[in-house]
């Protein structure tokens, strides 16, 4: 208990570390916000005005004062491209792309690692060469391209998939809101028309962003468990008569267990990242979506909260692999 | 021991969330039916989805400057006065010449020319249930003169005063005669609001989420990462709008926006490429309304900067534009010439004065006269986010090669593109244009007068300035017009810009929908759009 608490306080220098240098990096960006919203055709009196709005006329060191004391009241700032404060366009995003980040991450559990053990269990036969070159696709695959392909192929060709717009159907109400997350928040409400319409929705773009989680999945499964496979005690497993479904799910499983849970917190960070590309091409109305209009836009208050969100979610996800790992070990455990 | 907290802490917060759910009213609760709003199954009913490619910035008319903002603001509210529209090729398409009433059911103004009295219709009631009255028009026009974006057009607009006439009138009073002012009112950004509801609501900064108008449709919702909803107003004052939902979704990829009209999932898609819309007119029961716009491309060359600032230079690169490409393999034939400064739509339009034609010859010929036999090399700066800039600039990097110019592109990103203008020490770039106010003085004066804000590759003609602003307080239309040629003449000489081309606003729609006018602003105008069967 003590160790976690020792290391949330570690978080803290780090977190003013990370907002002194995105505040400082997005200012020193080309580009000035003002004349980005106002357009090509504003007059400098519009572009003048709107910088005075914007609180841009001020010294940096007071814009930075001004942005730190509206964190400590958390207030994220106001997205000029939209119109409306980070917050709430973040509190109406973010769980869109959590939501997609972990089926996806899902849809990476369940075909990576049952790739990774087949992989590692049949080392150099077939099914290893298989998984190699699924996981060899999967990580070169150009996600946009992907994407198109899939929209293409199964909404335009075959018509299996739903538009790609949003994340239910236009016909239908979305799901009463208790989490964000449409799956959860059907399945408790028992709204069965709204689950049916949002797994399809779910499904398409999940299943595009997972193939590089099915890859590192697969691929360091694969690693973890040959490593595992060699030791003494496996061979002391099976020379007992042990049948393989043990040794590999009892044994094996249980002590490559360490890495994989770390491979898979690492890739769920990677996941809320990468969704931006996924969710451009699904219209997918998450923030990775949002921050790229953002970075257009040269809107500094959204890209300045993302990037606190994300090393917010970075960390905590850091530590809780960490804790996790005093399950599986229990020399860890009081370390 | 501990096991069993963390197990009992687990199911203590199931429970919870289950018990909230049990609350929580469901959402679609008629299981198997669709528990939608479109009403497919009132056979009256018309629903249209169109698909955008922005979600929009801002609901307040004053602030807007998107075409989705734009286009959600002219559904929501009414303007003091509107473009007539007229028949021509066998389609609809403004007359922005022609202002004809809307708030306003008639006008007159004074002997100067400086005076306007605007009657107000006294059957308009707002969204709110209001009666629109002559007060909210007055204040509507302080909301104007107060803001940030607009604040602009009414300065350009030369308003002086607005007050309460008698009766239902409102009274505007210019600083001089001014033609633009009459041209500029139609605009979204002129739009009436109820200014009660407004304060009521703590000032203008709710309208960027909210309308408070009296216009045609009422936004139900509006999300700008996803969607906007929009239903007709059924106390419309004027003619009632034929269909009764619009949808307009937004949606980032445009070949997404082709694939989704193609199966019938939405009813209209904006900004296609010029390349996937060859072929797709007459296919699967859509039509593609490609019409010209006053939308210009143009090849700005910095007259203050060398070699530039020589005249001969300027026209030998004029010369050298390899104009059919640019519109055939560039913009697959979604563009046409450009002759002039202004669009050829533009009233007063004028190609004199320019010759330049591509003659590769002829460019040598005003390079060697120039004493520039060798040539030179410059640098040509592109902003990101156009794919057909990328492709003119390298095609006529191709061309001026061959007359011994090299031509060095540096990309630069949109908002640092931007920036750089402002700066006015950009040697060479291409920009676009678009006049949302249809009138050379409005669009010469932003552009090619010394005082032009947007005059980036300093231009400097005493004669032009003059021009303009003699044109500026004419009255008398043909002798304006004479003037605005006489300019037009002056500038396609000196030749500051290389003459690109003029987009055309291609919308892709389903055979069924009738009504589309084309303006200048390239903005669809919900409530004249309907559905054939």
């Amino acid at each position: 208990m003590r160790t976690v608490l020792r290391r949330i306080a570690a978080m803290i220098p780090t977190l003013l570390g990370v907002i002194v240098l995105i505040f400082l990096i997005t200012r020193v960006l080309p580009g000035d916000p003002a004349r980005t919203l106002a357009g090509e055709n504003a007059a400098d009196s519009v572009v003048d005005k709107l910088r005075e709005d914007m609180g841009l006329n001020k010294p940096l060191w007071q814009q930075f004062f001004d942005y730190c004391a509206g964190l400590f009241q958390g207030d994220l700032g106001f997205a000029w491209h939209t119109g409306r404060p980070v917050a709430e366009d973040f509190a109406t995003r973010f769980p869109a792309t959590v939501e997609l980040a972990l089926a996806a991450l899902l849809i990476g559990i369940l075909i990576g690692i049952p790739l990774g053990i087949l992989g590692a269990m049949y080392r150099g036969r077939l099914a290893d060469h298989v998984a190699r070159v699924v996981a060899l696709v999967g990580a070169s695959m150009p996600l946009f391209w992907l994407g198109l392909l899939v929209i293409s192929l199964f909404y335009g060709t075959l018509g299996w998939a739903p538009a790609p717009i949003g994340r239910i159907d236009d016909s239908m109400n979305p799901p009463t809101t208790i989490t964000g997350l449409y799956v959860i928040d059907s399945i408790l409400t028992g709204d069965m028309a709204a689950l049916g319409s949002v797994l399809a929705h779910l499904f398409w773009p999940a299943m595009v962003l997972s193939v590089g989680a099915i890859a590192i999945i697969s691929r360091m499964t694969r690693s973890a468990m040959l490593e595992v496979l060699g030791q003494d005690y496996i061979r002391t497993a099976q020379a007992k008569g042990m049948g393989p479904g043990k040794v590999i799910g009892g044994h094996a499983l249980k002590n490559a267990a360490p890495s994989i849970v770390t491979i898979v917190g690492l890739e769920l960070g990677q996941l809320l990242g990468g969704a931006v590309i996924t969710e451009t091409i699904f219209s997918w109305p998450g923030v990775g979506n949002y921050v790229v209009q953002s970075i257009n836009a040269t809107d500094y208050a959204p890209v300045q909260a993302m990037t606190l969100l994300a090393a917010v979610i970075y960390l905590v996800v850091n530590l809780l692999v960490d804790v996790s790992q005093g399950i599986f070990d229990p020399k860890v455990r009081n370390a | 021991m501990k096991k069993m907290y963390r197990a009992a802490a687990v199911v203590a917060s199931f429970a919870l969330a289950l018990s909230i759910a049990g609350c929580a009213p469901n959402a679609n609760s008629n299981s198997g039916s669709n528990g939608g709003d479109t009403g497919d199954s009132s056979a009256a009913s018309q629903s249209l989805t169109l698909a955008y490619s922005e979600g929009g910035k801002t609901l307040n008319p004053a602030e807007a400057n998107d075409g989705t903002s734009d286009t959600l603001v002219l559904a929501a509210y009414d303007q003091l006065v509107t473009y007539g529209t007229k028949e021509q090729d066998g389609k609809r398409v403004s007359d922005t010449a022609t202002i004809v009433p809307m708030i306003a059911s008639e006008w007159s103004v004074d002997d100067t020319n400086t005076v306007y009295t605007f009657t107000i219709r006294e059957d308009i009631t707002f969204h709110s249930g209001k009666t629109l009255t002559k007060t909210d028009v007055v204040r509507s026009f302080q909301h104007i003169a107060d803001s940030s974006s607009a604040s602009f057009l009414y300065g350009m607009a030369g308003i002086s005063t607005v007050e309460e006439g008698e009766g239902n009138t409102v009274i505007i009073t210019l600083t001089a005669p001014n033609h633009l002012f009459l041209q500029i009112l139609p605009m979204y950004s002129f739009s009436m609001l109820d200014m009660d509801e407004v304060e009521k609501n703590g000032g203008a900064e709710w309208l960027s989420t909210n309308t408070a108008g009296s216009g045609p449709y009422i936004i139900n919702s509006w999300d700008p990462a996803t969607e906007a909803k929009l239903t007709r107003n059924e106390d419309y004052w004027g003619d009632e709008p034929q269909i009764d939902t619009i949808n307009m979704k937004f949606i980032g990829d445009a070949s997404n926006r082709l694939q989704l009209l193609k199966k019938d999932s939405v009813d209209v898609a904006l900004e296609i490429a010029p390349k996937d819309l060859q072929g797709l007119d007459g296919t699967n029961g859509i039509t593609v309304d490609s019409r010209p716009s006053n939308k210009i491309l143009f090849f700005a060359m910095n007259n203050n900067v060398a070699p530039f600032d020589n005249e001969k230079v300027r026209q030998a690169i004029t010369y050298a534009i390899p104009y059919d490409k640019l519109l055939t393999d560039v913009m697959k034939g979604e563009a046409s010439p450009m002759r002039s400064s202004v669009a050829s739509s533009t009233p007063g339009f004028t190609d004199a004065g320019n010759n330049a034609t591509y003659d590769l010859d002829k460019a040598k010929q005003l390079l060697a006269e120039a004493g520039y036999a060798d040539g030179f090399t410059f640098d040509f700066t592109l902003g990101s986010g156009f794919s057909d800039w990328n492709d003119d600039a390298v095609l006529i990097q191709a061309e001026l090669a061959k007359i011994g110019v090299t031509m060095n592109i540096q990309n630069m990103a949109r908002a640092q593109f931007l920036e750089a203008l402002a700066g006015k020490n950009v040697q060479a770039y291409i920009s676009r244009w678009t006049s949302f106010v249809n009138d050379p003085g409005y669009h010469l004066g932003l552009l090619m007068t010394d005082n032009g804000t947007s005059n980036y590759m300093n231009y400097h003609n005493a004669e032009v300035n003059e021009l303009w602003a003699a044109a500026a307080t004419e009255p008398d239309a043909d002798k304006r017009s004479e003037m605005y040629g006489k300019m037009q003449e002056i500038i396609n000489t000196e030749s500051p810009w290389a003459y690109l081309y003029e987009y055309n606003i291609a919308v892709a729609h389903s055979d069924d929908i009738a009504g589309y006018t084309s303006y200048p602003d390239g903005l669809i105008r919900f409530f004249q759009l309907s559905i054939t069967e």
